[in-house]
């Protein structure tokens, strides 16, 4: 093993340590303070945890991929906002209510299209055009927003179908609906970026762009490709989650892109591309999540939660740097 | 031949395309609503974007440096609270020099880490966007900050009074703007921000203190976001503690509108207030019209991704990309 | 298993009635967005200082920070700690319903707390409390339509109303109310139109920015809360508009000064520190097997700058 795999490992290593730390502190803190009986290293607790990592986590898959390209995709809140409402108003349009139950997979069909074709404007957009993708999903993040509200104006998009709620409510081996699709999700794209020639091209462009192109790696296809698919990943996210929540409202999703990048650093990604991975992204949705329950269950209030999820993402980049001496590369866009 | 021509009308497309842009637009909008171009019109929708536009001052310099700043809203929240819970315990002069000093202070430590420490700014400022949120929430205990004796404070003149007919808010944000163009544009510090955010590499080999011109960099947009505080708190004179939510990224098109470049290295003050300009217009345009707030998302969306194309379409020169 | 579960709980209910008082209970409360304005921030110390007063009662209290995916995993981990009941300040009354549902199916009884769920919902909870929204809706109305009858505009006048986030049952309820009455009691009184402010003052101030670009005659502003009816305010100060009667709901203290300055007409007196204990008290009433009305109001009069001397400045 060389010193270079080493040290790979460990930081591959680094968020998983990172989620025991997590867990052993807040069993510990947890049972001198909570008033819950129960423990918080407990079985039901950390499937819950899973589930209540998919909508994030779905949409951070997707952004490990776009990230490792060496671009980012800030519309993702926007396009899982308006991939819901279509969830959530296609089921009430007259011809689907005539299908019965079969509306429900047909609509699902509608909000993923809805999200692969937002997708699709972006990656064209970013292909045709040569602006870098930070500027051309900026705006695009206020154009689908603003889609989002001309769809029906400041007024929430509802409807609550039973037979739906109780799909995404159900469990199956012990895991939610939800948890199903984000380890789906994780597994085909660990498939994909692993053992396919597209993944092997991701990293290849995300590296070095020119040697790319040299080496005949049609780019602007594959970035179409990658748009397509982060904008499917919201949509299914959106679908995934709204399925079992009946209402949308048009500011819903904001600040996801956000989340959803957090997550994919704290993963060990580079913004810079080239390197990253779909497990360690997983961990890094997961940490979150976790940090999040964790503090609601010791009983922290909101500014120490802002002030302790804020902190901790510069101290992992501090972290990082450390373990990476090389320096970082600047975020160049 | 044909080729340099090309170039030749490409580069002034990208010099002054903003800016005839910007002229299309007015005159568009001035022949569909003849109130558009009322002075009284126009100094509104300038006093209403001066907060966004300080604040679009200083993340044209951090950009040019080659970095983002979204944490410009959260920390202008911060401002906006310290300022007005602070003018009632020191009075307001005393009030205004604390709250400079803390954002500073703030503006500072991101420095310091995305400067000194190489850290990449983008994760850094959405780190502080929430860890601000949560100072802010502590600071004020979750409560609005109201100054309690609204008359008998001098306060409200940076917000809501007017010198010659003209709105204060209006004339900080011209001043600023001017000292901060003077700045960017003649002083050897200004040069240096475009030469750390050109290439970052070279400007340290020939001897450019990197670290301290990002380090900078970040000063003055604290300092930006400081003003743009006090604006607003002098504004409303009492405020939530989300007042500056979202901002950051509002100030982020504008600055891109106007033509900075993310690579960094490249952009003006001036341009910058272009862009403010035309998206405060836009708004305003759109609402004499009688059309709905959301259809400015939509417009914004198409002028900035038009605006930015034209600008590095002229400067390969040619219209589509290269990528195969 | 689980009939024999509901069976033995409803045994326990019914049996030992008062006797489970004694020990002592855990009530787990999901809140809207705490830190997001001063009513929120006022509503969270209260409850917790009533729960601290009261030595058989344990709370977890929980933030939603305005994200229902966020409100929703908290009512899931409500119910997978296996709280006694739960309070929820929904962030949406139609997106929270399934969660409502699970924590039925658990057996937890759900108290909706200020803002009501929407009705679907009304099977899966024990009791809403909080304010009579509609209520303080036709009351705005009245407070308005009695000031421009004073100054005789009432044939003529023209209003605008600023009204809460979209979606939020109090919103709807308030727009509904003052909807309602006011043609009632005015009938020649013109509303003109509607945009949400979302309970933001700022949103509110460039809310009321557009409407006075678009409109050279507004008699009077409706807003959904005080905090927003205080950004129309300095809106159409900045403008130099006078004259105009802003009617508000949910008495904020700057409304209050606003009010004292002549500023301000009227608004809705609502207490948080009300608010949250009823709350608190009808979760445990309903753990201790007792009576409570499905819709559990408490008071909110009427204060104008008329009758303001009765009303003690509001906290918050």
């Amino acid at each position: 093993m060389t010193p270079q795999d080493r040290k790979d490992l460990f930081k591959r290593g680094a968020i998983w340590a990172f989620i025991l730390v997590e867990l052993a502190f807040f069993s510990i803190v947890g049972d001198a303070i909570s008033v819950s009986d129960k423990a918080f290293m407990n079985v039901d607790n950390m499937l819950l945890l899973l589930k209540q990592s998919a909508p994030i986590g779905i949409i951070a898959l997707g952004m490990t991929i776009i990230m490792i390209n060496g671009n980012i995709d800030l519309s993702v809140g926007a396009t899982f906002a308006l991939a819901a409402i279509v969830l959530l108003d296609s089921m009430t349009w007259p011809f689907m209510q005539s299908l019965g139950n079969w509306a429900i997979p047909l609509a699902w069909v509608f909000a993923l299209l809805t999200g692969v074709a937002l997708g699709a404007i972006n990656g064209l957009i970013v292909w045709k055009t040569g602006v870098d993708a930070f500027i051309v999903t900026l705006a695009s993040m206020l154009g689908f927003r603003g889609l989002v509200f001309m769809y029906n104006g400041e007024q929430p998009t509802s409807h609550l179908n039973w037979t739906l709620v109780d799909f995404a409510e159900a469990q199956f081996l012990g895991l939610h609906t939800a948890t199903w699709f984000l380890l789906g999700t994780v597994l085909i794209l660990w498939l994909v970026m692993t053992k396919t020639v597209h993944g092997r091209n991701a990293y290849a462009i995300g590296n070095n762009r020119e040697a790319a192109v040299n080496a005949g790696i049609r780019v602007g296809p594959h970035f179409l490709l990658n748009f397509m698919l982060i904008g499917f990943l919201a949509a299914l996210s959106a679908v995934v989650f709204y399925s079992e929540s009946g209402s949308v409202n048009p500011n819903d999703g904001m600040l996801y892109e956000l989340w959803a990048i957090t997550a994919v650093v704290l993963g060990g990604t580079k913004l810079a591309g080239g390197y990253g991975s779909i497990i360690s992204t997983l961990g890094g949705v997961i940490a979150i999540q976790l940090l999040r329950k964790g503090l609601g269950h010791i009983g922290a209030d909101t500014q120490t939660v802002n002030l302790v999820i804020g902190l901790i993402l510069i101290a992992v980049l501090i972290l990082d740097r450390q373990l990476n001496r090389k320096g970082q590369e600047e975020l160049k866009i | 031949m044909a080729e340099l021509k090309k170039t030749e009308i490409g580069t002034f497309l990208a010099k002054q395309g903003i800016l005839i842009a910007f002229a299309a637009f007015m005159i568009g909008f001035a022949l569909a609503n003849q109130r558009f171009i009322e002075l009284d019109n126009v100094f509104g929708v300038i006093r209403s974007s001066a907060i966004l536009g300080v604040m679009a001052l200083g993340v044209t310099f951090v950009v040019i440096g080659g970095n983002l700043d979204l944490s410009v809203g959260s920390m202008m929240s911060f401002s906006t609270i310290v300022v007005l819970d602070l003018h009632d315990k020191l009075g307001p002069g005393l009030a205004i020099l604390a709250m400079f000093g803390l954002t500073l202070a703030l503006g500072a430590f991101i420095g310091f880490l995305v400067g000194y420490l190489k850290l990449n700014s983008l994760i850094v400022t959405l780190g502080m966007l929430s860890a601000i949120h949560g100072l802010t929430l502590t600071w004020s205990g979750g409560k609005n900050m109201d100054i309690a004796n609204k008359s008998g404070t001098w306060f409200a003149v940076f917000g809501q009074e007017r010198i010659m007919g003209i709105p204060v808010p209006i004339l900080i944000f011209a001043l600023l703007a001017v000292v901060l163009s003077l700045l960017l544009s003649k002083t050897p510090f200004g040069r240096k921000v475009y030469a750390v955010g050109g290439n970052g590499q070279a400007a340290t080999f020939s001897g450019i203190p990197r670290a301290r011109v990002v380090f900078m960099t970040y000063l003055v947009s604290a300092f930006c976001v400081a003003t743009a505080g006090l604006l607003q708190a002098s504004r409303s004179m009492g405020s939530q503690n989300t007042v500056g939510q979202g901002m950051e990224l509002e100030v982020l098109a504008a600055v891109i509108l106007g033509g900075a470049s993310l690579m960094g290295g490249a952009g003006t003050v001036f341009k910058t207030v272009i862009g403010v300009l035309i998206l405060g217009f836009i708004q305003n345009g759109l609402l004499l019209v009688g059309l709905d707030f959301y259809v400015q998302y939509i417009v914004t969306w198409i002028i900035i991704i038009l605006a930015v194309w034209l600008d590095v379409a002229a400067k390969r020169g040619r219209l589509w990309s290269p990528i195969a | 298993m689980k009939m024999t579960r509901k069976l033995a709980l409803a045994c326990t209910t019914a049996v030992l009635g008062s006797a489970a008082a004694a020990e002592t209970m855990t009530i787990g409360i999901t809140q809207n967005n705490v830190g997001v304005d001063s009513y929120q921030t006022t509503y969270e110390k209260a409850f917790i200082a009533a729960a601290e007063a009261d030595p058989n009662v344990e709370v977890v209290v929980l933030d939603a920070g305005g994200d229902v995916a966020r409100q929703i995993a908290q009512m899931e981990d409500l119910i997978q700690q296996a709280v006694d009941a739960i309070i929820i300040w929904p962030t949406n009354g139609e997106a929270v319903i399934p969660a409502v549902r699970k924590a039925h199916q658990a057996d937890i009884p759900v108290v909706v707390t200020n803002s009501n769920i929407a009705e679907q919902g009304f099977d899966f909870i024990a009791s809403f409390s909080g304010p009579d929204n509609i209520t303080q809706g036709s009351r705005s109305a009245e407070i308005m339509c009695d000031k421009f009858k004073d100054m005789g505009i009432a044939d003529e006048a023209r209003v605008v109303q600023i009204s809460g986030q979209p979606g939020y049952t109090t919103a709807i309820e308030r727009a509904k109310g003052f909807e309602d009455r006011l043609p009632e009691v005015c009938p020649n009184v013109t509303l003109v139109e509607t945009q949400p402010g979302d309970w933001n003052r700022e949103k509110s101030q460039q809310v009321m920015e557009a409407f006075l670009v678009k409109y050279d005659d507004i008699d009077g502003v409706y807003a959904g809360d005080d905090n927003m009816g205080v950004g129309a305010l300095n809106a159409a100060k900045a403008a130099g508009r006078e004259g105009i009667i802003f009617v508000g709901a949910t008495n904020f203290s700057v409304g209050y000064e606003a009010m004292a300055e002549g500023d301000y007409w009227g608004s809705i007196y609502q207490s948080p520190v009300d608010d949250a204990e009823a709350a608190l008290q009808t979760a445990i009433d309903v753990l201790n097997g007792e009576d409570v009305p499905f819709l559990n109001y408490f008071d909110t009069p009427k204060i104008t700058q008329d009758n303001m001397d009765q009303f003690s400045k509001p906290v918050f």
